[in-house]
């Protein structure tokens, strides 16, 4: 497990002593600082509404869904463009300057390599999300605010960054080339959006059901509205391993060429 | 220490090497030897455990490098072509990361560091990124990084290319040093490294072993000839036709000008006392004559490129 750990070490040291993973925090906090005042400004002009109109339906009239809901969905956005950008050296650029050859005849493993690697981008990934999860505890200030499930929303949007870390890592060990490495892990991030939208254009009543089941999204909204569903959480760990596994048979295949 | 059977590599259809076999005892200092694409990099591949043989074996210490690759690669330093440094690390983080990823226990790591820093005369740019490294110090780190571990075998792939020359010499020092403690693989073109360092040669070509001796034995392979080195004071525009009439001299070959020739005798004394008294008699104007023992270059190049060329340099 040591191997682990010290690859662990230097990744994470590297994400967070490169300018790149500085300069997509800022690009974040820019966002968020743009369009989560406009969403506030919003919600607060719902509530007036609702105080003068009574028209309004009553789940809107929330902080969690008309302020960090759709922040959520922003920050997923991001990440979608953002976890690419991370994770996109980490087996590509390697392979390029050759310091894989350092890896792979180390006294360390190909599971370990992988497990090292994504860790460490899951602790950049952490990073951000925390980052994200400052604004509403800057609001926290101002409102009440529920904080089980603000935390559990938060963990989902997590364990969805992990998701896409876990594909990223696998596209990155694809390739020697750091830009194919982040073009195919966007394309992969938006495709597992596109199995949801299965669950509206399949007629079936078993073929929705699978659908819903293999969706990102529906075990994803679960989590934003603040339940912890045991098969969400597996779905989404199940996703992970697979890339994971998926990952370490492409290093331990690269002994093989 | 070292021990490889048959093996034998194939990228795709080309066959990179040919059922190799050779044994390295523990403390050896062994050059591998070889004309560009004859296989040298490719075997050190295999037995650091960096990839997998197409067919045959090869062991370190004992370990299968195959089915047990990770007490392999436990006991060894590799230094591949291309230095595996990463351009945005520090030279002294880098080594410990190195270190740390060889399995050196933490209390050891500072030790090592420090020491693989000095071996390698890095000091002066420990503190320094990589990436501003020139590529003779890029070259020095990823030797520091190979022996950080003090691993008991070193498997250096051309090891002083793009080195200065007293850095050449200071690191063939340094492999010197490590002899007896490690046993050491280097590969390499240049002929005065191997007779510099190693106490035994491995000539790779196209694949296949072609001698496998002691540098001793090697050099002294072909008794009984003698080269001469003559300078003339006058040109000379066919030496060969000006010896033609004896029948010692087996090849002649041009120097730097027409004033300079080398002659291969086979025979003793009488046949060099022959060669001088001739130019002499002709009124060249000797000026020097210089006998030289055949050395390393070339039996190698006999037994490389001798094979295809023609005449040769033989
Ligand atoms: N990855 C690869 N794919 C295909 N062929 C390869 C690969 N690596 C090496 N070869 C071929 O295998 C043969 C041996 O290559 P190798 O690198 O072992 O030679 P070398 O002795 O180290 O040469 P050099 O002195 O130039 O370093 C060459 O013919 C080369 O073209
Ligand atoms: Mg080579």
């Amino acid at each position: 497990m040591s191997g682990t750990l010290v690859i662990f070490k230097k990744e994470l040291k590297g994400f967070y002593f490169n300018s790149t993973f500085w300069m997509i925090c800022f690009l974040v906090s820019v966002v968020f600082s743009w369009v989560y005042p406009i969403q506030l400004n919003l919600f607060s002009q719902l509530l007036m509404n609702y105080v003068m109109q009574q028209g309004v339906p009553q789940n809107q009239l929330n902080i969690h869904y008309g302020v960090f809901l759709r922040q959520l969905s922003y920050l997923n956005l991001l990440l979608i463009f953002v976890v690419p950008a991370l994770t996109m050296k980490l087996f590509a650029e390697e392979k390029k300057l050759r310091t894989f050859d350092l890896l792979l005849t180390s006294p360390v493993t190909s599971f370990q390599i992988v497990m090292g690697k994504y860790l460490a981008a899951l602790g950049a990934v952490g990073g951000i999300v925390l980052l994200a999860l400052l604004y509403p505890l800057a609001t926290s200030t101002l409102a009440t605010v529920n904080w089980g499930p603000l935390f559990i929303a938060f963990l989902g949007i997590f364990l969805v960054g992990g998701v896409y870390a876990a594909m990223n890592l696998f596209a990155s060990s694809l390739t020697e080339n750091s830009i194919v490495a982040y073009v195919a892990s966007v394309i992969f991030n938006v495709s597992i959006w596109f199995v949801g939208i299965g669950t509206e254009v399949v007629d079936g009543e078993r073929a929705r059901k699978i659908f819903e089941h293999v969706s990102l999204s529906s075990h994803l909204s679960g989590l934003v509205e603040g339940t912890v569903r045991t098969n969400g959480l597996i779905f989404f760990l199940s996703i992970i391993v697979l890339f994971c596994f998926l990952a370490e048979r492409v290093v331990e295949s690269s002994r093989w060429r | 220490m070292i021990q490889v059977k048959d093996l034998t590599k194939d990228y795709g259809p080309r066959r990179a090497i040919d059922k190799l076999n050779f044994s390295i005892s523990k403390g050896d200092v062994v050059g591998f030897l070889g004309p560009n694409g004859a296989g040298k990099s490719t075997t050190m591949k295999i037995i650091t455990g960096f990839m997998a043989p197409s067919h045959g074996n090869a062991s370190v210490a004992g370990f299968d490098v195959f089915e047990n690759p990770l007490e392999v690669k436990k006991r060894i330093g590799y230094l591949p072509e291309i230095p595996p440094v990463y351009a945005d690390m520090y030279v002294q983080d880098y080594l410990r990361y190195v270190a740390a990823l060889k399995q050196v226990p933490k209390e050891k790591i500072e030790g090592s560091v420090k020491n693989a820093i000095e071996k390698t005369n890095l000091g002066d740019v420990q503190k320094r990124l990589i990436h501003h490294l020139s590529k003779g110090f890029k070259q020095r780190v990823g030797i520091a990084q190979a022996i950080v571990s003090d691993p008991e075998v070193l498997i250096l792939d051309e090891p002083t290319v793009g080195l200065d020359p007293k850095q050449v010499a200071e690191i063939r020092e340094l492999i010197k040093s490590l002899k007896g403690q490690h046993t050491i693989i280097l590969s390499t073109h240049i002929l005065p490294e191997v007779e510099a360092t190693c106490e035994k040669v491995i000539i790779i070509n196209k694949g296949r072993i072609v001698a496998e001796d002691s540098i001793q034995n090697l050099s002294t392979m072909e008794q009984g000839q003698i080269r001469l080195h003559v300078r003339l004071r006058k040109s000379v525009e066919d030496m060969q036709n000006v010896l033609s009439g004896m029948g010692s001299v087996i090849g002649v070959h041009s120097g730097a000008s027409a004033k300079e020739w080398s002659i291969d005798l086979k025979g003793s004394e009488e046949a060099v006392e022959n060669v001088s008294s001739l130019l002499v008699g002709k009124g060249y104007g000797l000026l020097e004559l210089t006998p030289a023992k055949r050395d390393l270059e070339d039996v190698f190049l006999k037994l490389t490129y001798g094979q295809q060329e023609k005449g040769g340099p033989a």
